[in-house]
């Protein structure tokens, strides 16, 4: 199997994932991997859906690959900060949501997930802030969300 | 509660603080075909077997969880009237839908009157049914709007900059719906709906005091609102031709929630007593919302299960108003098929 072969087999499993059909999607990303396990892109797929049905170790390990791969992978970064946050490794999360942070400082989800595990953390000041940050780029994304809905 | 789904601090508490007082069990859910404002989908309510709250994929982080937080205080005002007595909701009869009806006709027929182009028959008639539906929506959940969002802003400081954003967000849906059907619906319908939003954005803008709420500024969309306090902004919103007499009853309105809402501790310890208290309020000022409006006949206090099956049963209640009204110029097919009687 082509790499494109690979990247059509992504595109449809990332059609399943949005749909929360986590096994079709599952399926396919493995397929694609075992066919080219050199796509940074297909391992932090994998790592999305196995956070959505709650594998969270295979979740983290698949970043793991991704990040190995690519090492300024943002999204491989945020990712890994939401799958150590699940395993209730606050400290370790806190870090890779920094790390993501410093490649793309637009990630709502990276600046909320900081603000949960530093309220975990009982950084309580810092955790606002992370909130803070959160919830304007959230807002942004929202009301873009809501234009495009408008036509 | 079953989720994989980061949430704060508070919100993650006030999941846990609603199950233990409901003995039950909270699923979250994203999806990405979700109402904007969430759904609750409760064993107070349908025939499920446990309480799911719906939301919009794209919410990940305080958006999603100032709707959940809103949803819990629903849930635990429902649940604490389940146990304590009884959960009731606005339902409907055959008899109370034809009250329903024949009212909206009888003001139907006075617009039409005034107007140059007069509406087809066919659309009036079935206008007649999709509205009364629609005030019962609306009167099964508009009045739980402003409390569930007095407590969450009372219980819940941190989630409060998101409420400001969420209360100008859902406002102007809220004022925007059924625009579009203006000169369809009988204007005293029209006004009364707007009037019920219009006391809602008031109320919550008296209640939510406006520098703690001072808009996020550094997103450039709200740029426009800073240094406007909430309350102008909700109030300037009000003036435009389309609702401006939605402001004259929705005053009234203000008053009755007024009355109703002042006596709320809204700090008080949360337990199923309390949130019991709320759920009567709610209701009383519920009926003195339909009194106002004129509609005391319409529907009913009865179980959720009586209103899934009066809803089972609108088509079969609404032709029999209509059957009523009109005589034998209604025929089921003209209503099922679109075709002009």
């Amino acid at each position: 199997m082509t790499s494109k072969e690979s990247e059509v087999l992504l595109k449809k499993g990332y059609a399943y994932a949005i749909r929360t059909k986590w096994r079709e999607a599952l399926a396919l990303y493995d397929k694609a991997l075992s066919s080219d396990p050199t796509n940074p892109e297909a391992w932090y797929l994998r790592a999305s859906v196995f956070i959505e049905i709650g594998r969270n170790t295979e979740a983290l390990e698949d970043c793991e690959r991704a990040i190995t791969l690519n090492q300024n992978f943002a999204g491989a970064w945020s990712k890994k900060g939401h799958a150590l946050y699940n395993l209730e490794r606050y400290e370790e999360a806190v870090s890779a949501c920094a790390r993501a942070l410093a490649l793309n400082g637009n990630d709502a989800a990276a600046w909320y997930i900081k603000g949960v595990c530093l309220d975990e953390l009982g950084r309580s000041r810092e955790a606002q802030e992370a909130y803070g940050k959160s919830l304007e780029l959230e807002i942004i994304l929202d009301i873009e969300k809501e234009k495009k809905r408008q036509g | 509660m079953k989720t994989d789904m980061p949430l704060s601090k508070p919100v993650r508490l006030l999941i846990s603080q609603t199950e233990d007082l409901l003995d039950t069990e909270i699923s979250l859910i994203r999806n990405p075909e979700a109402d904007p404002n969430g759904t609750l989908v409760d064993i107070y309510t349908y025939n499920v077997e446990r309480n799911i709250i719906l939301l919009p994929s794209h919410y990940i982080g305080l958006l999603k969880d100032f709707l959940i937080a809103r949803h819990c205080v629903h849930l635990l005002i429902k649940g604490s009237a389940a146990k304590k007595s009884h959960y009731l909701v606005c339902s409907f009869t055959g008899d109370s839908m034809y009250r329903g009806i024949h009212q909206i006709y009888i003001d139907a027929l006075k617009d039409e009157a005034k107007k140059e182009k007069k509406l087809p028959v066919i659309k009036l008639i079935r206008m007649l049914g999709i509205l009364y539906s629609n005030v019962n929506d609306e009167i099964n959940e508009l009045p739980w709007n402003p409390i569930t969002n007095a407590s969450v802003y009372h219980r819940m400081p941190p989630l409060r900059k998101t409420q400001l954003y969420y209360l100008m967000k859902e406002g102007k849906m809220d004022m925007d719906a059924m625009v579009e059907y203006e000169s369809v619906i009988p204007r005293r319908y029209f006004v009364l709906s707007k009037s019920m939003f219009y006391a809602r954005d008031q109320y919550l803008a008296k209640t939510l005091p406006a520098d703690e709420l001072m808009p996020v500024v550094n997103i450039p969309q709200m740029k426009k609102f800073n240094h406007l306090e909430v309350k102008e902004m909700l109030t300037t919103r009000w003036t435009h031709t389309s609702w401006y007499q939605s402001r004259i009853f929705g005053d009234t309105m203000l008053e009755i929630m007024e009355k109703y809402l002042q006596n709320i501790d809204w700090n008080a310890e949360p337990g199923l007593d309390y949130f019991h208290e709320i759920y009567k309020t709610g209701v009383k000022m519920t009926d003195h919302f339909l009194s106002y409006m004129s509609m005391k006949g319409w529907f009913a206090w009865e179980s959720s299960k009586h209103l899934l099956e009066a809803r089972e049963k609108k088509a079969a209640y609404e032709y029999g108003a209509l059957k009523k009204i009109f005589g034998d110029l209604i025929e089921k097919s003209a209503l099922d098929d679109g075709t002009e009687t």
